[in-house]
């Protein structure tokens, strides 16, 4: 099972996925980092922030035992009254699934507990939020977030959070190397995967597998191009995908979960095949920047395939921003890899028991098949413990079956290196 | 003597606060980046510092280290992404202070409705966010843009300049058109009438006219509407972003790319302190003109 990491998960991390978020310091200016750090890349984990407590929510008898702890009040939890706050950052329906679904739940099935939620549209402050975390951290002050749904994979890394996921009883359920990509303390939420989307009136016979999407795309100049890996993962995860077809699986387990800068030279075979490319995708060589613009791409028929984020197609087609009859599937050998969003709880919190708990409550059954209801977001614990009516909304998707991306280390390597021997070569 | 010290100081007193806001948000963090730039990551560099990879430090606060300089300096990429920005800017200088002198000489010398509007539309851009107008550039000069539907219609092929440094130098020269079209005009506009007609009475020509009467006269505003346009495009972020090919890039993408993306920001800062310089000698050349505008009406 899986809900994979995708390919860049920093791109998850960092990068927008659903909107491209906009860069909106312009610049007439030259310097100021920060300000350039403010981002153009919207940040994708949506965040939640479900802790756990070790109270045992798991499947099935959470509502239950969480009863039993509220009502002891005073039981090693402790938590049955308090605060805490929430910081996530991604697009609107990830603060709708925040405001509306996850926080109202845990709240009504915790009588006494306050979540604030700081939400940052589009992550244009992320930059600017994880800096303060880390800043806070220094100083030994307490953060603004007990929780956060932002940044998760980087303040992992950087140390910043709370390892303690022991806590987090589904947490057994979920692939480790989905866990372990996230870093040390990131709980995996909710996923997707990227998939190859196709328009069926240019396309009759979609490509089965990389080697023929590879045959495909040469053999039809202009008809594909994927979002530059640095400023969207629906391509990143292309990159990482053509990357894997060269890297022994051995080596790439081990980029899965941690950073072996040495294992790196097995990509160059791939880099020269995506420079070969080149000549092939849309005007001889252009990757738009953000999801959204290769969506556009597609939709208004400059392209006729395009790797493309599950729930971004999906929630595409139901606002009709995707024509209905556009269609998407997965590719196989290697297939796209998948990502997964993560939570974590800040080291710094003064609210560990309750923070945790929230984390548990958003990974019960009931909670994640919300999540699958309201965003079309894989759920992150195995498919099977899910409601009937949930499991069948994702039957053509294998969510269990996702490929993991590389650790976030090589993802901002891959970034680089892509945009070093890709473009212009 | 002792009234003019008072006077001097007097004067600073009343400039003081902005100077002291200036060098604390401005002038501060320079200082704070350049040290970084020069491997120094200890301080109020150290939050970036732990989250960054690949950067050249030193172990001693006395000392200074080139190697992020080197390093980026010896990429190739860097090496084409510099020679590109600098080409863009003076392109769209050029063009904009071309554009800004037609404008504003057709309103002087004649002025009729037409060339009234004209100016009036040439402003326009300044009231269109650039994140918007770039989307507008880009979509109007797609591969199913307005241009080419156009040509079609007539039987041609429009070449597609969406995604190229075309469209990009087109958007740079429509966001900074406005504010040189601003100054040229009101410097060509403040040329006395009686100088240009006792130069024509004189039996100069318009050209003639043009470039030894008004030119001069209107020198110091031109200089300075073409630095802060050359200043802007050094480092604009958003036009190149949207409506820029993959490779080449303008600076101001690198830096963003090399600061997030890459998690470089050392390289960024580098990028960043070399824009700075480029920027400083545009910059120069604005002081002089404000020195030379200052002189001529006797205030220095």
């Amino acid at each position: 099972m899986t809900c994979g990491v995708h390919v860049s998960h920093h791109v998850v991390t960092f990068a927008p996925r659903r909107l491209f978020a906009l860069p909106i310091l312009d610049g007439g200016n030259t310097v100021w980092l920060m300000r350039q750090s403010i981002r153009r890349g919207g940040l994708v984990t949506a965040g939640l922030a479900p802790l756990a407590l070790v109270l045992a929510a798991c499947s099935g008898n959470g509502p239950a035992s969480q009863g039993a702890a509220t009502a002891g009040g005073g039981s090693s939890a402790g938590a049955s009254s308090g605060a805490i706050t929430v910081a996530a950052s991604d697009d609107t329906n990830i603060q709708e699934l925040f405001q509306q679904v996850l926080i109202p739940d845990f709240q009504a099935a915790n009588p006494g507990v306050t979540v604030k939620l700081t939400y940052d549209l589009h992550g244009t402050n992320d930059q600017a939020n994880f800096a303060k975390l880390a800043a806070a951290a220094q100083q030994n002050r307490e953060p603004a977030m007990d929780v956060t749904a932002s940044f998760v994979p980087k303040a992992a890394k950087a140390g910043l959070l709370s390892t303690d996921t022991s806590k987090v009883t589904a947490l057994s359920g979920i692939d480790p190397k989905i866990v372990a990509a996230g870093g040390p303390g990131a709980v995996p939420y909710r996923a997707s995967s990227v998939l190859l989307a196709y328009n069926p009136d240019k396309v009759s016979n979609p490509p089965k597998t990389l080697d023929e999407l590879l045959t495909w795309i040469k053999a039809n100049p202009g008809g594909v191009t994927y979002t530059s890996a640095k400023t969207g993962g629906s391509g990143g995860a292309f990159v990482s995908t053509v990357l894997d077809k060269y890297v022994p699986p051995a080596d790439r387990d081990q980029m899965t979960t941690g950073y072996h800068k040495e294992l790196e030279k097995s990509w160059d075979q791939g880099w020269k095949e995506l420079a070969s490319l080149n000549p092939s995708v849309f005007q001889k060589g252009v990757y738009p920047n953000g999801n959204n613009q290769t969506l556009q791409l597609l939709s208004s028929g400059q392209i006729d395939m395009a790797p493309v984020w599950s729930d971004q197609f999906i929630s595409g087609q139901a606002s009709g921003s995707i024509p209905k009859n556009f269609k998407a599937q997965q590719i196989s050998n290697p297939s796209f890899t998948g990502g997964a969003s993560y939570l974590g709880v800040t080291k710094g919190s003064k609210n560990q028991d309750l923070a945790w708990k929230f984390i548990d409550f958003i990974l019960t059954p009931e909670e994640q098949a919300k999540i699958a209801d309201k965003i079309a977001g894989y759920p992150a614990i195995p498919l099977s413990q899910l409601p009937a009516g949930t499991q069948a909304k994702f039957q053509s998707a294998d969510t269990q079956n996702l490929r993991a991306g590389y650790y976030s280390d090589h993802s901002t390597d891959i970034n680089n290196l892509w945009d070093q021997n890709v473009p212009g070569k | 003597m002792s009234k003019g010290r008072t006077h001097r100081l007097g004067g600073l007193a009343l400039a003081s606060p902005p100077l002291v806001l200036v060098a604390v948000f401005v002038g501060f963090p320079i200082i704070v980046a350049v040290a970084y730039s020069l491997g120094h990551t200890e301080g109020l560099n150290s939050t970036v510092a732990a989250i960054a990879s690949d950067q050249v430090t030193v172990d001693e606060p006395w000392k200074v280290t080139f190697g992020a300089y080197t390093t980026v300096f010896s990429d190739p990429r860097f090496q084409r992404d510099f020679v590109v920005t600098v080409l863009a800017t003076l392109a769209t200088t050029v063009i904009v202070v071309v554009l800004a002198w037609a404008i504003a000489l057709y309103v002087r010398l004649s002025d009729t409705w037409i060339s009234r509007a004209l100016s009036a539309l040439a402003v326009v851009p300044m009231f269109i966010p650039v994140v918007i107008a770039s989307w507008a550039i880009l979509t109007f000069y797609n591969a199913d843009g307005f241009l080419r539907s156009v040509a079609a219609q007539f039987g041609m092929e429009a070449p597609v300049w969406g995604f190229s440094m075309t469209a990009v130098v087109i958007g740079l020269v429509w966001t900074h058109l406005p504010f040189a079209t601003l100054m040229v005009v009101s410097g060509v506009q403040g040329v006395p009438d009686a100088l240009i007609e006792a130069a024509r009475d004189a039996g100069a020509s318009l050209f003639r006219t043009v470039l030894r009467v008004i030119a001069p006269l209107a020198l110091v505003p031109t200089v300075i509407a073409g630095t802060f346009t050359a200043i802007g495009t050094l480092g604009s972020f958003t036009v190149p972003y949207f409506t820029g090919p993959n490779a080449p890039k303008m600076l101001g993408v690198d830096m963003a790319d090399y600061f997030q993306a890459f998690n470089l920001p050392q390289a960024s800062v580098v990028m960043a302190v070399v824009v700075f310089v480029v920027a400083s000698g545009f910059g120069a050349l604005y002081v002089w003109a404000n020195y030379r505008a200052a002189a001529q009406s006797g205030r220095v």
